[in-house]
């Protein structure tokens, strides 16, 4: 072993109480950069799993030009078919029809324009949240006739409670004139203010005869088994369908959210840039103290001969050796941290449930992202901090001539 | 001689302008009639279905006019009345009457490519249009018709071809603000009612590119002119009463 390097690790052992504090130091910003970004892009991906799952889906097919023009005109046809032909793909886990338009309804006291949606009651369970976010009554069935199932806002618009009649009129496929009664089975609350004061569904086989949409659908919703796929299954359907259909994966159809979702990432990035940039200078003025206060120790072992590139290889390598303990010890608190609030997530309590709302989640407990990679990038980010916070004392400090370094005060 | 050519040009200028509010006068004393008992089918393609309707239109003279939806059996009973302006709809599967309000009478009627406001207002057209008479043949009169400041109309300039023989409308088109032009209203073969000659077939084409391929129909099944209708329809308790 050369003799810096044994120089170097006597150095660490002998002064314990330097070496306690750099560890200390650095291994708590480790772990609070690792937990920091996994409580943020859990946050984010918590919201987009949400936004994702409660309606629109992973994977919609529709008419290619539904998106720009949702006009009876761009349907998609024979759409029971294509439904019994996406089936046999095994990487799909389920798929629902949909057929979505706009209806006037009215009760005793009030008319209001609202979505009314045919579904699919028993695939809808399995590819959206519709069922999960039942709030008073029942959720819809395959038998069901002129029932319907509301949002809680609109609800409260129309003033009905479950078991009212409310009445609709609207226009059917084929642009006939639509009107019946519907009793309320169910009222859901997804926490979604614009979603529930909007959105109504009803059994499709009811819905099909009286909106002559039979075989017809707007929108046909697929969740794949796999759902980090979706973009990849997406494609894949996309070649199989008909010309004039279009299959897209959340983060088309939802590109806004997403880029809403990586804007707020940038911001949470330089946020913690800005601390790491504090820490940064902690570091360093505190190892150009330390390495102060041995100036008279390195002007001696310059004066008894050790080159410049020798106490340099030494300071440096206690740097690293240092970095690399608190890293280490800083990256496990960090894992189990991120790991323990991932499968105990956060409960930030009911006062913040009407801020939560906005975000479109429905409950205000935030699992932290546990990804390994992401810790290991934080991990390795930390090192390099921490050895290039050493880099100026040491070559301050090696700068210094013997003589004035043991003269040093 | 010159003299007579003069005069004769002076008197026909003269007869130019005063015509086209005649002409106009007459068309819609054609179409309206003191009172009509009617019965009519519908047909609406759009680019992929076709749907056929009929109907009972009962008017007298301009402002009154009531109508019941008889085919199909998913519409029937559903009623409409229209005094003045003001219209309404009877849904009897609802049991539930709803003003159409001001701000509807441009959509489409019954999913048509009529709307309320044809149906409400089609009549107005003597009261809330200028007219001037733009040019004409041995065979028709084409008027030009532009909206009165005060009136409340829908349309930026309505271009009318009528039948010299007739006084009944051949051909309307209809332009918006912009001048675009919108749609076109055709009407075919003029038969006789009774005393009178009235259009039996009307077809309206959509001229925009969001309504390609859209097209409806009416037929006149059955029309009797002039015959006294009972005044209890109306009245906005015929929506109900009328229904079934």
């Amino acid at each position: 072993m050369k003799p810096y390097i044994v120089i170097a690790l006597k150095n660490i052992t002998n002064n314990k109480a330097r070496t306690i504090v750099t560890i200390l130091l650095s291994s708590l910003s480790t772990a609070i950069l690792i937990f920091s970004t996994a409580f943020m892009d859990g946050q984010h991906k918590i919201m987009l799993k949400n936004a994702v799952e409660l309606y629109p889906g992973y994977i919609q097919i529709t008419h290619k030009d539904f998106r720009d023009n949702p006009s009876f005109d761009n349907l998609i046809e024979n759409s029971n078919k294509l439904v019994t032909t996406l089936k046999k793909n095994k990487k799909i886990a389920s798929i629902s029809q949909r057929f979505e338009t706009f209806v006037l309804f009215s009760s005793d006291t009030k008319s209001v324009g609202a979505m009314i949606a045919g579904i699919e009651p028993k695939n809808e369970k399995i590819t959206s949240k519709l069922e999960k976010s039942l709030l008073k009554g029942e959720y819809l069935d395959e038998k069901d006739k002129n029932l319907v199932y509301i949002g809680a806002e609109l609800a409260t618009k129309l003033k009905v409670k479950v078991g009212d009649t409310i009445s609709f009129i609207g226009t059917g496929a084929d642009y006939s004139f639509c009107a019946d009664n519907l009793i309320i089975k169910g009222i859901f609350q997804t926490g979604l203010f614009e979603f529930d004061s909007t959105s109504s569904f009803v059994n499709k086989k009811y819905f099909d005869e009286l909106f002559v949409s039979e075989n017809l659908s707007t929108h046909i919703i697929i969740k794949p088994k796999d759902i980090e796929n979706a973009q990849f299954l997406s494609d894949e359907i996309s070649k199989t369908l008909p010309k004039d259909l279009d299959s897209q994966s959340w983060k088309e159809f939802m590109g806004s959210l997403v880029e809403a979702m990586e804007l707020d990432s940038i911001f949470g990035y330089i946020t913690i840039g800005i601390f790491f940039i504090v820490i940064f200078f902690v570091i360093l003025i505190y190892t150009l103290l330390s390495v102060y206060s041995r100036i008279k120790e390195i002007g001696i072992l310059r004066a008894i001969g050790t080159k410049k590139e020798e106490i340099f290889s030494m300071l440096l390598f206690e740097s690293v050796v240092l970095s690399f303990i608190s890293v280490f010890i800083g990256g496990i608190i960090g894992v189990i941290l991120a790991y323990y609030f991932n499968i105990n997530p956060i409960e930030l309590g009911a006062e913040f449930e009407e801020q939560f709302k906005q975000y479109g989640l429905a409950s205000t407990a935030l699992p932290t992202d546990f990804n390994l990679l992401n810790i290991l990038r934080d991990m390795i980010i930390m090192f390099i901090l921490c050895v290039g916070s050493t880099l100026y004392p040491i070559v301050k400090v090696n700068s210094f001539k013997p003589i004035e370094a043991i003269n040093h005060v | 001689m010159f003299r007579y050519i003069t005069l004769l040009m002076v008197t026909s200028i003269f007869l130019w302008a005063s015509s086209a509010e005649d002409i106009i006068k007459k068309v819609e004393d054609n179409l309206n009639g003191k009172s009509i008992d009617m019965k009519i089918s519908m047909i609406v393609y759009t680019q992929k279905t076709k749907r056929t309707m009929k109907l009972q239109s009962l008017s007298v003279g301009k402002t009154k006019s009531f109508m019941k939806v008889l085919y199909p059996k998913k519409d029937e009973g559903i009623t409409f009345l229209k005094l003045d302006n003001i219209m309404w709809q009877y849904v009897p599967k609802i049991e539930r009457i709803i003003k159409i309000p001001a701000s509807m009478m441009l959509q489409s009627w019954m999913g048509s490519d009529f709307s309320n406001d044809d149906l409400a207002r089609e009549s107005s057209i003597a009261d809330d249009y200028y007219q001037k008479l733009l040019s004409q043949d041995d065979n028709s009169y084409i008027l030009e018709l532009l909206p009165k400041e005060e009136s409340t109309v829908v349309w930026g300039k309505v271009i009318m071809n009528i039948s010299k023989q007739y006084y009944l409308p051949v051909k309307v088109d209809y332009y918006d603000e912009d001048g675009e032009l919108i749609r076109i209203l055709y009407y075919k073969n003029i038969k006789q009612y009774g005393k009178r000659f009235y259009p039996s077939y009307w077809e309206m084409i959509p001229q925009t590119e969001d309504k390609k391929g859209r097209k409806t129909i009416m037929t006149v099944d059955s029309a009797i002119f002039d015959k006294e209708i009972k005044s209890s329809y109306f009245t906005k308790r015929a929506l109900k009463r009328y229904s079934k």
